[in-house]
């Protein structure tokens, strides 16, 4: 193996493990990915794996447990860049839905009761940047594979990643879609991170959000819009927080008043 | 010029010939009452009742997103698949006067070879339509057209009369001359006079535009753009939907295999908050105001000031578009100190209560 070969690691927290089938799911790609650098550690794909020193983690899953704070920290420690993969990772996921300490507790009481948790300790789920710092951030429920392959080669050659700053709209429009929302359709597209090529809308559903809040969302003015349109308030706030993990916390504060 | 007359029966004959030689667009309904121009395998398929459709013309010679080049260690390999020969059939004035000013943008001054390629291989057949609430051509003075097409069908009861425009719309012509009457009668003329003048009494918006830079000027700082602001999905639709929007981004896509990146280019609107960012993260348009500020700019003011008219063509697009009734209709009537029942308005009274 060549010496200059950047060394990356994937890792799963608290996830549905889609984003890191999605990497295995590029199977056109597969060997020159695997080629093209030193996959140290990637437990989906291969069993020999080594937690060394490395120059790239990728984290997919949010944080809910004692175990997956310290496996963070360890591969914080370890990483030169550490990258955000996928919905759970950037914002704490569905799971992470529940922004508010209180209503968490009472939700996993009433889901697991008393039980007593002996291998680790639950904590409520968070996006991994509540706990360390990120360098980059992948959105996508799961990651999209052009958006994957951009970013993998553009670290193998040094370069930054793109950001990905546009709603769902944006392709939803290059698509020549019928505007669902102008319709009366409770559509997120234009609070949600594009990228997925609007692909519900393509096949007339709307976009319920799950690539995850798009970086200046205008959350209030669509809340109204909604309103206005004769959606139900709670109905709003629900579709609205859905995917929204801790991120929209100040959203829902203002929407509160 | 040189006007003929056609059957409305030899219409579809006449196109059948055509699209021998290139690929014919015309419009389709897409959805109930919205439309598209798409590809025609299938004559019947055609839509000349329709308005408008939901992406201008525009997407036939710059589309969303293409690739420009490839760059390699070597240098560079041009990719112009998009620029196929097309025939555009169907494009009514308002979009003809849009390719007219991306003509401007892409041609005067340096020359978009992505532009001028697709622009040179796609002959221009427009048709006259009829307005509906949102067309604002007459009030943009684009609801006629004396240039920029080879062949403009207006229509009749049964025939229709054909303008030529060009030594290539002559050519068309000649392709079946038989079927082409060159005999107008008066009664035809009497018919489209008369036509004319009703199509003209149909237009139900009526816009200053020439006022439109002075007011603009003077409402700069006025509290009016920070409730636009505030309404604003900041969703870039506006841009994407508008004939005279020609903004674009250009994107490095690096491939895994091979030391060489694709150079992309897709459409940007300057309503997206990435639009004005910088190296550094530095954006100089943050707030959503000011960034409709610009739009309006650009559309009111910037060029009627440089070429005496305005950059809307009065389509009506952003109108049946923006999910917040952000569009040169009310922002015009806004600018001119009307008060409107529209969402901005509504909201600003949500927030404030
Ligand atoms: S349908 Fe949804 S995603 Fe598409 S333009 Fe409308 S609001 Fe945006
Ligand atoms: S819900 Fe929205 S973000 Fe998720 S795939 Fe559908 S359109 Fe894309
Ligand atoms: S600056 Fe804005 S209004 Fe002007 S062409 Fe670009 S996107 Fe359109
Ligand atoms: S500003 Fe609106 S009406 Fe004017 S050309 Fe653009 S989309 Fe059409
Ligand atoms: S003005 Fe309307 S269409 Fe344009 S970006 Fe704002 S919300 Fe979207």
């Amino acid at each position: 193996m060549k010496k200059d070969k950047l060394k990356i690691g994937i890792y799963e927290l608290t996830g549905c493990a889609g984003c890191a089938l999605l990497i295995l799911d590029c199977e056109n790609e597969l060997v020159d990915i695997f080629q093209a650098a030193d996959i140290q550690s990637f437990l989906m794909a291969k069993s020999d794996n080594i937690d060394g020193e490395l120059d790239i983690a990728l984290v997919e899953g949010s944080v809910s447990t004692e175990k997956d704070i310290e496996e963070l920290m360890d591969i914080r420690k370890r990483a030169e860049i550490v990258v955000a993969i996928g919905l759970c990772s950037m914002v704490g996921g569905i799971q992470g839905r529940f922004c508010d300490e209180k209503e968490w507790k009472e939700n996993f009481k009433k889901v697991y009761g008393d039980i007593e948790m002996t291998h680790t300790k639950p904590v409520q789920s968070k996006p991994i940047d509540a706990y360390i710092k990120v360098d980059y951030y992948l959105p996508g429920c799961p990651i999209g594979k052009e958006q994957f392959l951009n970013f993998f080669t553009r670290m193998l050659r040094g370069n930054p990643p793109e950001r990905y700053p546009q709603p769902v709209c944006v392709e939803c429009k290059y698509n020549e879609n019928d505007c669902l929302l102008k319709k009366g359709i409770l559509c997120l597209g234009p609070l949600t991170s594009g990228g997925c090529g609007a692909i519900c809308i393509n096949h007339n559903l709307p976009c319920v959000g799950c690539w995850g809040p798009v970086e200046g969302g205008n959350w209030i003015s669509e809340y109204y819009l909604l309103k206005e349109k004769g959606f139900d308030d709670e109905l709003i706030k629900n579709k609205m927080a859905n995917f929204s993990g801790t991120k929209i916390a100040e959203v829902s504060e203002q929407l509160r008043k | 010029m040189k006007i003929v007359k056609l059957k409305k029966e030899n219409l579809f004959p006449f196109l059948e010939s055509l699209s021998k030689e290139a690929d014919l667009w015309a419009p389709v309904q897409k959805y109930e009452n919205k439309h598209s121009f798409q590809l025609i395998k299938d004559f019947s398929q055609i839509d000349l009742k329709y308005t408008r459709t939901i992406l201008p013309p525009k997407k036939l010679f710059l589309p969303p997103t293409f690739n420009m080049f490839l760059a390699t260690e070597q240098g560079y390999e041009e990719d112009f698949s998009h620029v196929t020969k097309k025939i555009l059939f169907g494009i009514h004035p308002c979009d003809i006067h849009g390719l007219l000013i991306l003509d401007r943008f892409f041609q005067h001054v340096f020359d978009d070879p992505y532009y001028s390629k697709a622009r040179q291989n796609t002959l221009i057949l427009g048709h006259s339509c009829w307005p509906d609430e949102n067309c604002m051509c007459k009030s943009t003075n684009t609801h006629i057209i004396e240039e920029g097409y080879d062949l403009f069908f207006s229509e009749l009861e049964t025939a229709y009369l054909v303008w030529i425009g060009s030594s290539e719309g002559d050519d068309c012509i000649r392709i079946k001359p038989g079927i082409f009457d060159e005999d107008i009668t008066d009664e035809d003329i009497q018919i489209y006079i008369k036509w004319h003048n009703e199509r003209d009494k149909a237009f139900q918006v009526d816009i200053n535009f020439i006022a439109m830079p002075d007011l603009m000027e003077l409402k700069y700082e006025n509290p009016l753009w920070e409730k636009l602001g505030d309404a604003c999905l900041a969703c870039g639709s506006c841009s994407n939907v508008c004939p005279t929007c020609n903004c674009y981004n250009v994107l490095d896509k690096p491939l895994l295999n091979k030391y060489a990146s694709e150079i992309g280019r897709c459409w940007d609107a300057c309503t997206l908050e990435s639009y004005s960012e910088v190296a550094g993260g530095e954006n100089f348009r943050e707030k959503r105001a000011q960034r409709l500020k610009l739009w309006y700019t650009h559309k009111l003011q910037a060029y009627i000031s440089k070429y005496g008219k305005p950059a809307c063509v009065g389509c009506g697009r952003c109108a049946s578009t923006c999910p917040v009734d952000i569009n040169v209709q009310t922002v015009a009537k806004a600018l001119e100190g009307k008060d409107m029942d529209t969402f901005w308005n509504r909201l600003s009274k949500e927030v404030t209560k």
